[in-house]
């Protein structure tokens, strides 16, 4: 599985619109969002609470589906796979980054970031020297049998961000990654996830509201009721 | 990761509640184990008591004997109908039957007297093989009797000991006999226990001036060929006279006897409900529970399928350990069934319809009696355990991970 296709982007987002239903009340949680997100990028999505950052993730991530407008992934359209091919596309192109880590607690730090390989029928040995070199990467030597409960905030989200990128996706969606977390663990978090991007070149998407995100990331693109205010590019 | 390794985790990540499904599953199975071979074992018994011991497969008689069983209404051509039974293929054994009274010493009862051929019988009833004390008759010793245990208690007798009958012969004359105890039976069933005083035919036929026939035609049908089957083909053998299986002799019992199998159903169902009842609340609780993390695992990758194959793993898992246990308890209760049975009675025990009712129900344990209660529990688990483990596979991700 490569970092990226060759070319053409990795997210594109076509006047997205999501509508929820709250009781009798109809929320607009995106209207009309066009979105390009392009390989090797590493970019944030802020902005208040309620203007369909997490919303925009999920639909990215393939979690939920939009009321009106298409998603693609590395040019395919979410909307018409199947459940089997949405599950296969998260497995092997999407990696998740979750606020509250979410690791799996019956399984140890290895396990856990070697589960995405195992689902794609990787065989032991080879998962294990993988997982093996990426915990190394991500700091967590000697850790690789403890089980979440046995990991701090910090360690527990690195053995995340490895889950993630294990299988080399095309792209990693991280929502809020570091919400949970204290400002030194966050830097940490934050200088591991631009190192496996200038280094590895694998593409992240934040949402996010923390602003050493914002300040670290190489495209800011903030949303305000749904839509995109302003979208700032600070390469180089 | 292998999927039964994280199932096998999930299911000890909460240990108290594994173990109570698991205990009322294998206690559950043990139960209908248990049960299912004391019903066989019941029912066998039942069986053996009607058709081996008691009655047999149909009996034939002359007509008006059942309605007023008297020495004088008997089948006159009763060697003709055996003749041509024996050579149809069916088993029988004519008896002759008569009361009087039975003494030694001091003591009297009661007598119900049967005159019968030794070795003809004995094809076709155990009585003979149910001879506790001394022998069972012998047709060249026409002075011996083989008597009940109650009766012999009664009497004070022993084998060796004198009984002295006393009747009404066919002629009007007073039949008065007596005979040597051969045999002392053990027990057989209420009528025979109490009074019961087996004679050979010529004895009989001597003490009663009886010269031919019979009271009683007892036949044993092959076992390729059904009760109704049976009386179908017997009734021109036997024409003129009144042929009876034992569902027609001893109804009652007969529906019993249904009811019995029947009963045994329902209590498969009862039970086993209440254990699917008990597992799809743990599954439940086990899957809403985890709603989040079954969430995340489908934002990984996971299929609908390998959620559901989880789920399944888990509940796999639980039901392997339960019914190990379970097979594993019900050897030494089976052990234990089988030698001393259960007491389902009050001493001297129940007679229905003249038939002894077993006090004492030992189990009869078979291939199907332990199959059986394994197979309805998986049936009954595979349903209950479907529901949460497709609720759980078909959840939507971002409405999982949301769940709190």
């Amino acid at each position: 599985m490569s970092t990226a296709t060759a070319s053409g982007p990795i997210v594109a987002l076509k006047n997205v619109t999501k509508t929820y239903q709250q009781g009798a009340i109809e929320v607009h949680a995106l209207r009309g969002l066009d979105l390009v997100i392009e390989p090797g990028e590493f970019t944030a999505i802020s902005g208040p609470s309620g203007s369909g950052k997490s919303t925009a993730l999920n639909l990215i991530g393939g979690l939920d589906t939009p009321t009106g407008g298409s998603v693609q992934v590395e040019g395919h359209d979410l909307g018409a796979l199947g459940r089997k091919a949405l599950s296969d596309l998260r497995r092997d192109r999407i990696g998740f980054v979750f606020q509250a880590y979410n690791l799996v607690p019956v399984l140890t730090a290895a396990e856990n970031a070697e589960m995405v390989l195992a689902l794609q029928g990787v065989d032991d040995k080879t998962r294990r020297a993988k997982v093996t070199a990426l915990l190394d990467q991500v700091g967590l030597q000697g850790l690789a049998d403890r089980r979440p409960d046995e990991l701090s905030g910090g360690q527990q989200q690195r053995v995340a961000i490895a889950r993630a990128i294990a299988a080399q996706p095309a792209i990693v969606l991280a929502d809020e990654p570091t919400a949970n977390v204290d400002s030194a663990t966050a830097e940490m978090l934050l200088d591991l996830m631009e190192r496996l991007n200038q280094d590895l070149g694998v593409t992240f998407l934040f949402s996010t509201h923390d602003p050493r995100v914002m300040a670290r990331a190489k495209r800011l693109i903030n949303l305000v009721d749904g839509k995109v205010d302003s979208d700032e590019r600070r390469d180089g | 990761m292998k999927l039964s390794r994280m199932a096998w985790r999930n299911v000890w990540r909460n240990s108290r509640r594994s173990w109570v499904t698991i205990c009322a599953m294998s206690i559950g199975l043990l139960v209908m184990i248990e049960y299912a071979g004391l019903v066989r074992g019941y029912l066998q018994q039942m069986e053996r008591q009607i058709l081996e011991v008691e009655i047999g497969d149909v009996q034939i008689h002359a007509k008006g004997y059942r309605d007023d069983p008297s020495l004088f209404i008997r089948m006159s051509d009763s060697d003709a109908v055996v003749t041509a039974l024996e050579a149809a293929g069916f088993k029988v054994s004519p008896r002759l039957l008569g009361a009087g009274l039975a003494a030694a010493a001091d003591n009297s009862s009661g007598a119900m007297l049967l005159g019968l051929d030794p070795k003809r019988d004995a094809a076709v009833s155990k009585v003979s093989q149910m001879v506790a004390k001394g022998q069972w008759l012998d047709a060249t010793k026409p002075g011996e009797a083989v008597i009940g245990r109650w009766l012999a208690r009664t009497l004070e007798l022993t084998v060796g000991g004198e009984i002295v009958v006393l009747s009404q012969a066919a002629d009007g004359s007073t039949a008065n006999e007596v005979y040597k105890i051969r045999g002392i039976l053990g027990s057989v069933g209420h009528g025979i226990d109490r009074g019961g005083v087996f004679l050979t035919s010529d004895a009989f036929r001597e003490l009663m001036s009886l010269p031919k026939g019979a009271h009683r035609i007892i036949v044993r049908i092959p076992t390729d060929m059904s009760l109704s089957q049976a009386e179908l083909a017997l009734k021109p053998l036997a024409a003129g006279h009144e042929v009876k299986t034992w569902k027609a002799l001893l109804p009652v019992l007969a529906q019993m006897f249904e009811a019995t199998q029947g009963a045994m159903t329902i209590m498969f169902l009862i039970i086993f409900v209440a254990v699917g009842i008990v597992l799809l609340n743990t599954m439940l609780m086990a899957v809403f529970e985890r709603v989040q993390e079954i969430g995340i695992l489908k934002a990984l990758g996971f299929s609908p399928f390998s959620v559901l194959r989880l789920i399944f793993i888990e509940s796999g898992i639980q039901t392997a350990i339960s019914v190990a246990i379970g097979v594993l308890l019900s050897i030494p209760a089976t052990w234990y069934m089988t030698e001393h049975g259960l007491e389902m009675g009050p001493e001297g025990g129940i007679s229905l319809q003249g038939v002894a009712l077993a006090r004492v129900w030992y189990a009869a344990p078979s291939v199907d009696t332990l199959l059986l209660p394994i197979f309805v529990l998986l049936f009954v688990i595979f349903f209950a355990v479907l529901y949460p483990a497709v609720k759980a596979a078909v959840i939507r991700p971002v409405e999982a991970i949301r769940h709190r």
